[in-house]
């Protein structure tokens, strides 16, 4: 047992003396019993699907045809393109506020310090409103694909600073010291000793934080840009296939998203670096 | 239009706008507080359906955007005659997305207390729900505040949602696509809502922080 609980010290299972045998008889019937009451939530969302006729060929056999998916791929392009950029922004711009927010200059600090705090407070739905409805009122009208990447990038910047700066504080003060004392300039500190250490310590984090942009991506309908749920809702208004283009589109997205999330996992436990949210 | 000529024209708008934000989201926390703890109480339980039941559950939620949901929900499920009224649906929403996040912060709570402690509680003969009441639940509770207060303001921001559809009194978010269909008032609009969700986060932050101290455990 202790052996057990050395290798895999899960709380889940530390939680629960080994059992007995009327215990396990217990478990038995309890797995039992949850299994019937899972299996019968599943069937009741069938059940409903059947009664109102989704299930109908006609809601779902666009998804057998290859140009649906090559639609829906072309939208899943969209998809990426906009999140990419928006996370190449979003991590130069973090970076800068988070430089700015730890140097000597206070004005500066203070100023950076309010606008991440700004990026981090406000949704990022306002921020698409932003770019939306007031620019084009003061003159200002950028494409669509802008409209999405600049307010995903700047609410995604916000987190991404406080990550990075989290990120500085996890390499040991006495580094700093040690660098300073051998007479490296505050700026050559940083950006040789510390950074350097801080970015390799924060990637998954930044990898993990892809999840947020990519969800963010989902609202371009708002501005009509051509990403997988604005190609999806072409598709359900085309085929009258509300519900089952959805449930496809959202399966896509969490797919997707677990993947990325898969990946920084990885990588963190690879490199031993916390996933900082 | 400056700040002051559109506080003077819709300034009552936007007061209910901000009341209609707070609302949802006092709402919705409460209710993604009660979620999270089935969730979490589902992932850590010893039979095994719920165990994956709820890990599904997170990662369904956690990773599914908000637009889609919130389509699936007003427009999708009134197909398969599940018909819930705006606001409810803003709700149930954000509820959703909320709760996988604060199971997510019970299980990390959870797991920062330590097999050894659960090892020792048993050897000096503590029962399951002693242990549970005496040593996991306040532990989990006191560590997860600040995480918690973050909740809250991710929970405020995602009743933005509520733009995405025809509420009766829009929220924030929703005022600003409300007032430029009807004029062209340049920045001010956006600033403003801006305002309201700032002023309430850092207000949900410094309470958050200071509660954190009073009960956080030094490790």
């Amino acid at each position: 047992m202790s052996a057990k609980v050395a290798s895999a010290p899960s709380m889940r299972d530390a939680l629960y003396e080994p059992p007995g045998p009327k215990t396990r008889k217990k478990m038995i019937v309890g797995t039992a019993v949850t299994l019937l009451a899972v299996v019968a939530l599943a069937a009741w969302v069938v059940y409903r699907f059947w009664v109102t006729g989704q299930l109908s060929a006609k809601y779902w056999q666009l998804f057998t045809w290859r140009t649906t998916w090559i639609y829906l791929a072309r939208g899943l392009a969209g998809t990426f393109e906009v999140a990419l950029v928006s996370a190449a922004i979003a991590i130069v711009l973090g970076l800068a506020l988070m430089l700015g927010r730890t140097g000597r200059i206070a004005w500066l600090r203070v100023l950076c310090a309010a606008v991440t705090n700004f990026f981090r407070g406000v949704p990022s739905l306002l921020f698409i409103y932003f770019f939306f409805f007031t620019m084009p009122s003061v003159g200002v009208s950028m494409p669509p694909f802008w409209m999405m990447v600049l307010p995903i990038s700047f609410a995604a910047s916000g987190v991404l600073a406080e990550v990075f700066r989290a990120g500085m504080n996890a390499v040991p003060k006495g580094q700093t010291e040690a660098g300073l004392s051998i007479g490296l300039s505050p700026w050559k500190v940083k950006t040789k000793i510390v950074m350097p250490q801080a970015i390799r310590f924060v990637i998954p984090s930044l990898i993990s934080q892809l999840v947020v942009v990519v969800k963010d991506t989902a609202l371009a309908y708002v501005v009509s840009y051509p990403d997988l749920m604005q190609n999806a809702q072409v598709l359900r208004t085309n085929y009258d296939a509300m519900v089952s283009t959805f449930l496809v589109v959202g399966l896509i997205y969490i797919v997707i998203n677990y993947l990325i999330n898969k990946v920084s996992v990885y990588v963190s436990r690879r490199t031993g670096a916390k996933i900082i949210r | 239009m400056g700040v002051t000529d559109l506080l003077a024209a819709y300034g009552p708008n936007y007061l209910s706008a901000l009341l209609t934000t707070w609302r949802l989201t006092i709402a919705s926390f409460a209710l993604v507080m009660v979620l999270s703890i089935v969730v979490t109480v589902m992932r850590v339980c010893p039979f095994k359906p719920l165990r994956l039941l709820g890990d599904l559950y997170v990662q369904v939620f956690r990773n599914v955007p908000g637009a889609v949901l919130i389509l699936i929900v007003v427009y999708a499920l009134p197909y398969l005659k599940i018909v819930l009224d705006y606001e409810p649906s803003v709700v149930l929403v954000t509820v959703l997305l909320g709760a996988s996040f604060g199971s997510e912060n019970f299980m990390t709570g959870i797991n920062t207390i330590g097999v050894g402690q659960i090892e020792a509680a048993r050897s000096i003969g503590l029962s399951f729900g002693q242990i549970l009441r005496k040593i996991v639940i306040p532990q989990a509770l006191r560590s997860t505040v600040l995480p918690m207060t973050n909740l809250l303001i991710a929970v405020m921001l995602t009743t933005a949602l509520g733009s995405q559809v025809p509420m009766s009194t829009p929220e924030l978010t929703g005022i600003v696509s409300y007032i430029n269909t009807r004029e062209s008032a340049g920045v001010a609009t956006f600033f403003i809502s801006a305002c309201g969700y700032i002023a309430t986060a850092l207000v949900i932050g410094f309470a958050g922080n200071k509660l954190d101290q009073k009960v956080r455990i030094a490790r």
